[in-house]
């Protein structure tokens, strides 16, 4: 089998100049087309051994509940066939209620929660569904232009079946006023794809007197020969 | 009817803890793993040739007799990720991967950083295997493709260095894959 290569406009161009970092990191140079081989078509296998206590609740990681509003996130991760992908490790993270991540480099002026370190790590199960509980994410301000601020997010890793499939990306919110504004929200050019990027709030997910529910759906290239279901 | 996909967005600065994986830069913990044992290092720079301090690279390759992920090692024998350190450098523990249907012996190399709004994707061949002459990507590459090849330390016996460029002079190859 072989991915068919991802329709025009779904990922970000490398070079996307209102996201500043992109100016000495974008390589120049077109990639090079290459046929895929078994290395790239092949990969890893993550079984539950790498799972760790309460690896798919953040709000239980420490000795008391950590501060903000609780949710519950799920979401299944299939193919642009329609198949699901079963038993795939998906890496979850994220600021604190308070905008704030708990890493050394993050010098924003807002608390740091010593109940919250903000990671998950779940994998899918057999129709590729995962869920995880956690707090909403704070919006952040950060240096790219004057009086920057990153719609509230979470970051989501993903493997699938080959490595071919490796996807990293981002998860925001329904409603986000920030979001028209976000360098690296906007930089995917089709608007389908950007909407696929935000989460739905969900009723069938939220739990009475606990927690409201969100939805986000990942989609992973499929076989190019496989007929959608 | 197909749908879109999910679209890529940066991994961000602060990936470290969310993506902390230990132990990440042994690619295959089973000393028993068929193969000789290679440490894979070098830098990451950028169009200014100033180091990355916060790329990471996942490397995925077969073990020394060609195969992947031997059940007895753990299911992911033969994926690492490692982070470049504040010097901009990447340090990995693996074998001389063996060839897979006949190709020559490469390393599959994914980095994410900070400023990629997705990742890059490449392939590290080894300097001296005569099976590197007839290999379609480095032919693809042609002048560049010694940016796709380790190159031995002489002075530390079992150590390739290899560099990324992300852009500018010596770009490194990315294929699109």
């Amino acid at each position: 089998m072989t991915f068919r290569h991802p329709a025009a406009g779904t990922h970000p161009a490398f070079a996307t100049p209102s996201y500043g970092s992109t100016a000495l990191r974008a390589p120049k140079l077109a990639p090079l087309s290459l046929a895929q081989g078994p290395v790239e078509l092949s990969g890893p296998r993550f079984d539950t051994s790498v799972l760790y206590p309460h690896h798919d609740d953040m709000t239980r990681q420490s000795t008391a509940a950590p501060l903000g509003e609780r949710i519950i996130v799920a979401g299944q991760v299939r193919d642009e066939n329609g198949h699901p992908v079963p038993n795939t490790l998906v890496e979850i993270w994220q600021c604190n209620a308070a905008g704030r991540y708990h890493h050394p480099r993050d010098d924003h002026d807002a608390p740091l929660d010593p109940h919250f370190n903000g990671n998950s790590r779940v994998l899918t199960d057999a129709q590729g569904h995962w869920k995880i509980t956690t707090i909403k994410p704070g919006a952040y301000p950060w240096r790219n232009h004057p009086n920057a601020w990153r719609p509230a997010h979470i970051h989501f890793s993903v493997f699938g079946s080959s490595m071919l499939q490796r996807l990293i990306t981002q998860m925001y919110f329904p409603g986000d006023p920030l979001l028209g504004d976000d360098p690296i929200f906007n930089s995917i050019p089709n608007d389908k794809v950007k909407e696929r990027l935000i989460s739905r709030f969900d009723w069938s997910l939220t739990q009475p007197e606990w927690a409201l529910g969100y939805r986000f759906d990942i989609v992973l290239r499929g076989d190019e020969a496989t007929p959608a279901n | 009817m197909r749908e879109p996909l999910t679209g890529s967005q940066t991994v961000g600065p602060f990936f470290h803890y969310g993506l902390a994986w230990k132990p990440g830069e042994h690619l295959f913990p089973d000393p028993n793993t068929p193969g000789e044992r290679i440490t894979l290092t070098g830098t990451v720079r950028d169009g200014k040739s100033e180091l990355v301090f916060d790329a990471f690279l996942e490397l995925w390759q077969p073990d020394g007799a060609g195969q992947f992920g031997h059940p007895n090692q753990g299911s992911c024998a033969g994926w690492g990720r490692v982070n470049t350190n504040a010097q901009g450098v990447y340090v990995a523990q693996t074998v001389m991967p063996g060839s897979v249907q006949g190709a020559a012996p490469h390393v599959m190399v994914v980095l994410f950083a900070r400023g990629l709004l997705k990742q890059v994707v490449t392939r590290i061949y080894f300097a001296g295997d005569a099976r590197n002459a007839a290999e379609p990507a480095l032919q693809s590459a042609g002048a560049r493709a010694q940016t796709l090849i380790a190159q031995p330390d002489p002075a530390r016996p079992g150590v390739w260095v290899w560099d990324v460029v992300l852009q500018g002079d010596h770009e490194t190859v990315f294929f699109d894959l």
